[in-house]
Parts: C-alpha cells; structure tokens; sequence
C-alpha cells in the first residue's frame, strides 16, 4: 500500500493530505463520532421528543411540555428511587473502595497462591450478571437459602420463620447492597491495581527517605496518591450501579411491598415506560439520571486528571 | 412443494399426511392419563378449498405443566402447519417477561402475528384485528363463548374482541390434608383458616398467601376480597373498592398473616409459592394444579396427601377469580392474519387434546369445546391419589370462577390496576402495619380512581 | 533477620486480606458447583448438606439436561459470535478515534473525549424504544445481528475515551523518530504506533467482551426466538421449565462460561492493567 503510494502522484497526493494534523484527525474520528450520533444521538433526541409528550405504546403522544418530568418530581415512588439509586450507589460503592484498596495493596506484594486467589478474585466479573445473580436468588431462596440452612443447623433462626433476604424491607437493600458491592469490587480491584502500578516507585522512597513513617507517611504520601484511583475506581462503579437494572430487576423486581424498598431509577423507568407502556414518563424518569451522572462524571474525570499533573 | 398449485396433486399429498398424522396422533397419545388423544381435527376445515400460506409465528409462556409445550410444539404446532400449508414458528419465553416483550412488539410495530398473555391486556386494543370472526366461527362449530372469557376479552364500549381466549385455569386451594388432620381441621371456610393459622404455624408448616408483586398473590388477594363482598369495580365500571367489607378483609388477611404465615410472602416470585409448598413447609397455597402436578412428577412423599379444594368460604360465599386464562391476540401488523385467525379457531375447537396435553390445567374457554360432562369422565380416570381429587376442579370452574373485574367485565383500566398489583401492595401496607387499614384503602382507592380517570378519558371503558 | 521477619509478617499480611475477601467473592461459585452436579431430589431436600454432595451425587443430570434438552450450545455459540463481532467493530471505530484525539485534536480532542464518554451514561431503558424501532428499520429483529448493531453503541464510547487516555503514555518521540526517518503519519499509526498499543488493545477487547456477555436488557427483549438467544438470557428465560427453575442446570450454565473467562482474565490481568494504567491514569 505504501509502495504503491509512493510510486504514483495521485497516491502522494492522499498521503500529503494525511499528514496534515486536522484531516488525519478527523478522518480518523469521524467514523466513531458518526457512529456514535447515529446510534446513540438520534435514539437519544427521540427519547427526549418522548418525554415531552403523552405517548404511550401505539399512541402518538401529544406534547405536554414539562407535565412529565412535574409529575414524576412529585411522585413518591419516583423518590423513593431517587432515593434508593443514591443508597444503593454510595454504601456499595464505600464497601468497594476499602475493599478494592486492601486487596489490590496485597496484591502488589509476591505470595505463593496468588495466582489462584486472584482468580477467586476475579470470578464475579467474569461471570454473566444474569447468571450470578441466578445464583444469588438460589442462595436467597424463601424455602432453600444456603444461609438460612445454615442459621437452622446451628439453632441461631427459628426454623419456621428465618429471615428472608429478599421478602422484608431492610434485608432487601441489604442484599441488593451486597451483591452490587460483590459485582463491582473485582473490577475496582483491577483499576485499583492499574493506579498502583502507574505510582513511581521513586514516590515512595522519597517519602522514606524523609523520614515520614507510620500514620505521618500514610496521610501525607499513601492517601493523596490513592485518591486518582479511587476517583477512577468510583466513577466506573458509580456508572455502573447507577445505571444497572439486572440486579434489582432479576433479585427484587422493586420490591418487597409495600415500601418498594429497593426500586431504582432504572427500574422504575423500565416499569413505567416499558411495562406499563407509558412512554413519556418513562422517559422523563430515565432522563432525571443523566445530567446528574454526567455532572459527577465530568468532576470526577476532571479531578482524576487533575491529580495526575500536579 | 413447486407444484404445489396443482390441486391433483395436492389432494394426493394430503392423503399420505392424513396418514402420518394418525400415526403421529397414535404415538402421541400413550402416556397422559392413560387416555388416548381424540381426533387431531374435528370435522371440515374452515375456509374451505382455500389453502392458507406463508409463515405464521406465535409467542406464548413456558407452560407450568411443560408436557403442554411438548404437545404444542411437537405435535399440534406442525400437524396444523402441514395442514393448511403454513410453517408455524412457536417461540416460548417466561411468563413474567411477557408485557415487555409485547410492549416491545407494539412500539416497533413488528413482531410475532400472535402474542399470548396470562391475563387480558386490553390496553392493546388499538393495536390489535379485532377478534371477533374467531369467536364465531367458534361459536358456531362448539356452541357459545364462556361468560368468563367474554368477560375478559371483550370490549361491551367499542364492542370489540380485543383478544381471544382459549382457556382459562380454575384456581382451588391446595392444602396439606395430613398437617391439616394432625390439628384436626380444614379449610373450609376464612374463619377456619384464621383458627388454623397459628396452630399450623406452631407445627412448622404457616399458610401461603402471597402479598407480593406478582401473579399468584393478585389472584389469591382478589378472590379473599370477593369472598367478603369486596370488588374493585362494579358492572358498570365504578371503582368500589372503597367500602366496609374491604376494610374487614385487609384486617382478617393482616391477622392471617400474623398469626400464621412468615415474611416470605412478601417476597414471592409467581413460583414462590410453589417452592414453599414443595420444601414440605407450607401447609396451604391458593394455586393452580400446577402445585400438584410438580410433586406427583417428583415423586415428593406428600403429593398424595396434597388435597385440591373450591376456595374457602367467606361471609360472601365462595369466589374465586381463573388462577390464569389463556389470552392470544393477533396484531394489527401481523402479515398473515388469515392464518392466525384459523389457528387459533382450529386450536379451541379441538380442545380435548389440548386439556389432556395440560393435564387439565387448561379449561376450554369454550365450555362446548369440552362439555364438563366429558372433563369429568377424563379427570375420573386419572391414577394420582387421593383417587379422583381433580373432580372438583368441574365444580370450581361451574359455579366458583369469574373473569378478572367481576361483575364488570376486564377493562383497560381494570387491567392497569391489575399490572401494577395495588391490591398486594394494599395488603401488604396493612399486614406490616405501614398503614391502617382505612388509610389502606383509601390509598388504594386513590391510585384506582386516577388509573380510571385516565382511560375513561381515552374513551376504552 | 529484621528483614526477613517483616517479609514474613507481610506475606502473612496478604494472606489475612485476600484470603477471606476470595472466599467470600468465590462463594456464590461453590454453591454453584455443588448445586450443578447435585441431584434434584437432594439440593431440596433440608436434610442433604448444600455444602457437599448427598448419597446420589455428583451426577450428570443436570448438565445433560442443559445441552440435550436446550439450545444452551447455540447460546453460547452465539454469544461469542456477537462478542467477537461487537469487539471487532469496536477496534475498528475506536483505535482510530482514539489516537487521533490523544495526538491530533488537542485540547478540542480532549473535550470531544469526554462528550464521547458521557454516551456511554445514557441508561439502556431511555435507548430500548428507539432502538427497537432502528431494528425494525433494518430487518434485524429476533436476530442476534440487531444486538452487534446495538451494543458497540456502549462499547465504542467507553473504548474511544480509554484509548484516548492509553495513547498519550505512549512517547511522542518514538513517533517523531519514525517521521523524522521519513515515514508518514499512516505509517508511522500502522508500524509504530499500533504495534506497542497491545495492552491498550487488549483492554479494550476484554472490556467490550465482557460488557456483551453481560448485557442483558436489550438481550431479552429484543430476541426471542430460543436459537437466537444470549446466553444469560437463555438461561433466564427458557429454563424455568414448568412452574420450577431447573437449578441445577441453571448453575451448570453459569461455571460453563465463568470459568474460562476468568481464566482468561486472570492470565492476561497484567497486560490489562498496563493498558489501564495508561487509559485511565494518565
């Protein structure tokens, strides 16, 4: 090809365009850009034309202007979501940071059996969302719960009414909680390692050789160097709890009621919208997620990238 | 198959099928219940000398008695297609999936030509032919349309068949008659299942009425509130859910719960239930004879002892809504309506096959289709113990099932309310003492009332 | 002696950290082993430990069940089909794209970047009733050519931004160098550049996978044909026979494509993680 280029003038003539900066650039976006306005910008600009009208499945909607979105601010199931979405973000996401940090630092040190506690490690990302969480259920089940046999065996439950993990309000967040935190942590683990390995080393014998030690070295050099990685780590596993409905969807359905203790936005927008056929709202619920994950992802880039030049 | 125009040469092809088809029939019919298959197809064609074409795809659930899915997709499914010249394509997916999948198909405006629901959607109805040239032609080989799925497909305001129905499943209550003897009691009537509660419970085996966002608890719940004289709406499509006897239901199921049931009925999927009959634990469910089918195939050491009787009697009486129905509708954008229409005709007119593929899960929504005269002749022969315990599934469909909306028939409005189970959340408010039951009620009331506003309003009730 | 004493106690560190952390993250697999090879009648029987085998375990059935009564091979086979076509279309649009806003568009590059990324937030329940309509238009429902259609729409954003990121570590003077010997800049993109972008590649090409092999809202409601199906939607839909999920057929799917993936992700994890190194943090 490059041969051929340099024998005829023609093909000069494409390669010197190619080596201006700007054209290079963007023939070689334009496909991903186009790409991406395509298939994401215009279902995006339909969704949106949607949550300005009252349309639902096979009806044409006519626009109501802002009525969705009122309507939805006002109503308490989608509070509730607002709310659980937040819940359900933040303690699993705590749980995964300290939980991803410890293990990665381990993980930066040689030990025999490493290699196979990693891969222990690593099973939950690797494994098909809807297919743990399969399992999960088993071991949630109301009749045959692992735990619950458990708990049985050594007379710590009633055998007649243990405790059911997925029927009462409290013990429903709690394991949704869980088995976020379970999903994401093997990942965070591997962002988590990625930003050690981008740590000079050089970093940290300077601080040795200062003489900080201890607590003083911990506050001073360990924690600012984690927190680009843990910014990185949280921003990842904020887009994915936040926008995930396979877990509250395959554990819960939303549920249990009354309280609908542990419907998101993703779920409720899908019950709407997709369930019930109300397309306008539906959309609208979806649409409430998006400027807010996009202001939190913008700060969080910002900050990681920040960190890294200072 | 190129000279398929050439009617000589049809009619000799369609000899030899006849003759693979009894054969097939023949080897079909050993094994359910011991009885043979009927005739595959009763009587002439309809459409005579036409011949149907083309390809015809229809989605329906995993059936809960999976030998019903056999004889469908393995014998009835192709056996017809051969007939009337038509590749039929027959997709199964889990019956929870079903409303998305159908809202799906409406948006993209394609999909399968016949979709199939557990429960009437007539929110469809726009977006569907409308069914009734089926029901007739039905009507005239088998007799009348069943008031239940008359009820429950049809549209007495646009006076459209939204759908059509081709059975629907009484739904008794099945119970552990030896926990039950062990303290001297059954469930005849709510007040002695409330007696019972605490004692079963004390025995380790609670009660099973769901209270959760699902099927199994929407049917049971509702057929409670008929039973003390509650209904959602009335004949002419008032909500009444608001009035005294409901108030008296929710306090009675709260103390139910409390005396004799655990959390987990709070947290069932439509199987829930099932798998708290199966452990051994549960003492009563309310469900269809899929509870009793399953342990009777595994071989579980109670199945003799499940027992399947007529709802409980409540200060109303006994009423009970179909555990589910079998709804099909054919799509306005369906590409081969012609066929659609005659499969489902040909499927309801020949439903003795049908109901024993079920194992009498499936009643003909056409009660001429199989008079119970002859359903309970075939339910005597079947061998499981206690000997003859599905003969009262007859009685239940007679005089103790109704259409979902009872006394009014299963509007869109009625179907909303029913999708987003208000009525398990509004049990669920007063058994975890979220909310009295007044409040309860009101609350319920409220979201019933505006559901109502909003289709009154688009004209469908 | 000092030395060797703090070597120890921080191996024994290790140990005491991720030791139980794997236990528990590996635990639901256990049970999934355990249940996949345990007989019906015995993992709902209370009396059978669900931590070991009963008296007619470990069987077959379950497995057997899986690939003879169910399409669960064609499952599998079409998921690696659209995980193979949705990773090679992802290279394609964001290698590209990629480099060309780490080095060539400056900071306007920088800015489209991160517009690029913020698609990847669009949640699937806002998209699904647009996409379906886009399907339609392009004949491609019930088919599992509508989710290669779909899903770079996740996977391309998400690759372009990281790549973005990994191609600024790589030195602006090995480049320079190419160029200065006269090559061009396509040359120096397809000789230079590409080949030290393995790591960057390869996370890239894990990463996409795995987000195919997890989808799993478009997956079911745009497919439902058996034969078309992924197989985590396989797998919850056709598999709850009756009115009962066949459990341990259920597990058995699950190991089938678990293991091996993470067997794969564990033997590649330090190119990953050099790939991400670079994506992410720099």
């Amino acid at each position: 090809m490059e041969a051929l280029a340099g024998a005829r003038p023609r093909g000069r003539r494409w390669t010197n365009l190619f080596e201006r900066p700007g054209v290079l650039a963007s023939v070689l976006i334009s496909p991903a850009v186009i790409f991406v306005l395509v298939l994401v910008g215009g279902p995006l600009a339909l969704a949106i034309w949607l949550s300005f009208t009252n349309a639902t499945t096979g009806l044409h909607g006519k626009w109501v202007g802002l009525a969705n979105f009122r309507h939805e601010w006002g109503n308490p199931a989608f509070q509730h979501a607002v709310w659980h979405t937040f819940l359900f973000t933040v303690i699993s996401q705590a749980i995964v940071l300290v939980g991803a940090g410890l293990i990665a630092h381990a993980l930066m040190k040689n030990f025999r059996g490493k290699w196979l506690l990693r891969f222990l490690i690593l099973l939950p990302w690797a494994a098909p969302i809807a297919l743990s969480l399969m399992a999960w259920k088993w071991m949630f089940d109301t009749s045959y719960s692992i735990f619950n046999w458990t708990l049985i065996h050594f007379h710590l439950v009633d055998k007649v009414s243990p405790p059911q993990y997925l029927a009462t309000s409290k013990l429903a967040i709690g394991s949704v909680i869980a088995v976020h935190a379970w999903r994401i942590l093997p990942f965070a683990v591997v962002i988590f390692l990625a930003g050690l390995a981008s740590i000079p080393k050089e970093v940290d014998d300077a601080a040795a050789i200062d003489g900080a030690t201890g607590l003083r070295k911990f506050w001073s050099v360990t924690l600012p160097l984690q927190l680009p990685i843990a910014t990185v780590a949280l921003l990842f596993g904020i887009v994915f709890t936040a926008t995930d409905m396979a877990v509250v969807y395959i554990l819960t359905q939303g549920g249990p009621p009354p309280s609908f203790s542990t419907e998101m936005v993703t779920t409720w927008a899908y019950k709407t919208g997709v369930e019930s056929g109300s397309l306008g709202p539906g959309a609208a619920i979806s649409l409430f997620l998006l400027p807010v994950l996009a202001v939190v992802t913008i700060a969080m880039l910002l900050f990681a990238r920040k960190r890294e030049v200072a | 198959m190129a000279s398929s125009d050439d009617p000589s040469r049809r009619e000799g092809r369609y000899d030899r099928r006849e003759l693979l088809r009894k054969a097939g029939v023949g080897a079909a019919s050993v094994g359910v219940a011991g009885t043979g298959f009927g005739q595959a197809f009763y009587g002439p064609l309809r459409f005579k000398g036409r011949w149907l074409k083309g390809d015809l795809s229809l989605i329906t659930w995993a059936h809960f008695v999976p030998s019903f899915d056999v004889w469908l997709d393995k014998t009835w499914a192709p056996q017809w297609g051969q007939q009337n010249d038509v590749q039929v394509k027959v997709d199964h997916i889990l019956n929870t999936l079903l409303p998305a999948r159908a809202q799906a198909e409406v948006a993209a405006n394609s999909g399968h030509d016949i979709f199939f629901d557990l429960a009437p959607r007539p929110q469809y109805e726009d977006n569907v032919i409308d069914h009734n040239e089926i029901v007739q032609e039905v009507q005239r080989k088998v007799g009348k349309i069943g008031k239940i799925a008359h009820r429950a497909t049809y549209n007495p305001k646009t006076k459209k068949y939204f759908a059509f129905s081709d059975n629907y499943v009484p739904d008794p209550v099945v119970w552990r008659h030896d926990i039950w003897n062990g303290i001297g009691m059954s469930p005849n009537t709510w007040d002695s299942v409330r007696q019972a509660a605490p004692k079963l419970k004390a025995a380790g085996h609670p009660l099973g009425i769901g209270q959760s966002a699902e099927l199994d608890s929407n049917m049971a719940l509702m057929s409670f509130l008929m039973c003390f004289g509650s209904f959602v709406q009335d004949a002419k499509h008032r909500v009444t859910i608001k009035n005294k006897h409901t108030v008296e239901a929710l306090k009675f199921m709260a103390d139910i719960y409390q005396k004799g049931e655990t959390d987990e009925i709070f947290g069932w999927d439509p199987a829930g239930n099932n798998n708290f009959l199966y452990s051994g634990k549960g003492s009563l469910i309310l469900n269809a004879i899929s509870a009793t089918r399953t342990p009777e195939d595994r071989g579980l050491p109670f199945a003799n002892d499940l027992w399947i009787w007529p709802v409980p009697r409540g200060p109303h009486g006994r009423l009970g809504y179909e555990h589910v129905m079998g709804v099909w509708w054919v799509w306005k954008f369906s590409q081969n309506q012609p066929a659609a229409k005659k499969f489902l005709a040909d499927l309801e007119i020949n439903y003795r096959d049908a109901f024993l593929a079920s194992k009498f899960y499936n009643f003909p929504s056409f009660p001429g289709a199989l008079p119970f005269k002859e359903i309970r002749k075939l339910v005597a022969q079947d061998k499981h113990k206690p000997q003859g315990k599905y003969g009262i599934l007859t009685t239940i469909a007679e005089k103790y099932t109704t259409n979902p909306g009872y006394p009014g028939y299963s509007n869109a409005a009625f179907g909303e309310m029913f999708s987003k189970f208000l009525i398990p959340q509004m049990f669920a408010q007063v058994s975890q003492k979220k909310m009295s039951a007044e409040d309860a009620v009101n609350a319920a009331d409220h979201d019933i009332k505006q559901i109502y506003a909003k289709w009154r309003k688009l004209g469908k009730i | 002696m000092e030395a060797f004493g703090r070597a120890v106690r921080e191996k024994g560190l290790s140990y005491l950290i991720v030791g139980p952390f794997a236990i528990v993250l590996a635990f639901p697999f256990y049970v999934m082993v355990i249940t996949a090879f345990k007989n019906q009648t015995e993992f709902y029987d209370p009396s059978v430990t669900p931590y070991w085998f009963g008296k007619h375990s470990p069987t077959w059935a379950n497995a057997s069940y899986l690939f003879h009564q169910t399409e669960y091979p064609t499952w599998l086979e079409n998921t690696a089909i659209v995980g193979v076509c949705v990773v090679a279309i992802t290279l394609v649009l964001a290698l590209p794209a990629g480099y060309a806003l780490a080095r060539l568009a400056g900071r306007v590059g920088q800015s489209l970047g991160v517009g690029i990324f913020l698609t990847y937030l669009v949640p699937p329940t806002l998209l699904f009733i647009p996409f379906f309509a886009v399907i339609k238009q392009a004949h491609l429902t019930d088919s599992i050519w509508s989710l290669v259609l779909v899903y770079p729409s996740f996977t391309v954003p998400f690759s372009t931004w990281l790549l973005m990121g990994f191609f600024k570590t790589i030195p602006q003077e090995l480049e320079d160098a190419a160029r200065v010997d006269g090559a061009s800049r396509l040359k120096t993109l397809t000789r230079v550049v590409f080949p030290i972008s393995i790591p960057g590649i390869l996370t890239v090409v894990i990463f996409s996978f795995s987000l195919v092999v997890n989808e799993f809202v478009y997956a079911f409601t745009f497919i439902s044909p058996s034969n078309q199906k992924m197989v985590s939607t396989g797998v919850y839909t056709d598999l709850i026979r009756g009115d009962l999920p066949e459990w341990g057929a259920i597990m058995v799917a699950a190991l089938i494509p678990s293991i091996p993936l993470a067997l794969l992700y564990n033997t590649f994890l330090d190119r990953f993680i050099a790939g991400f190194t670079g994506g992410a943090f720099r």
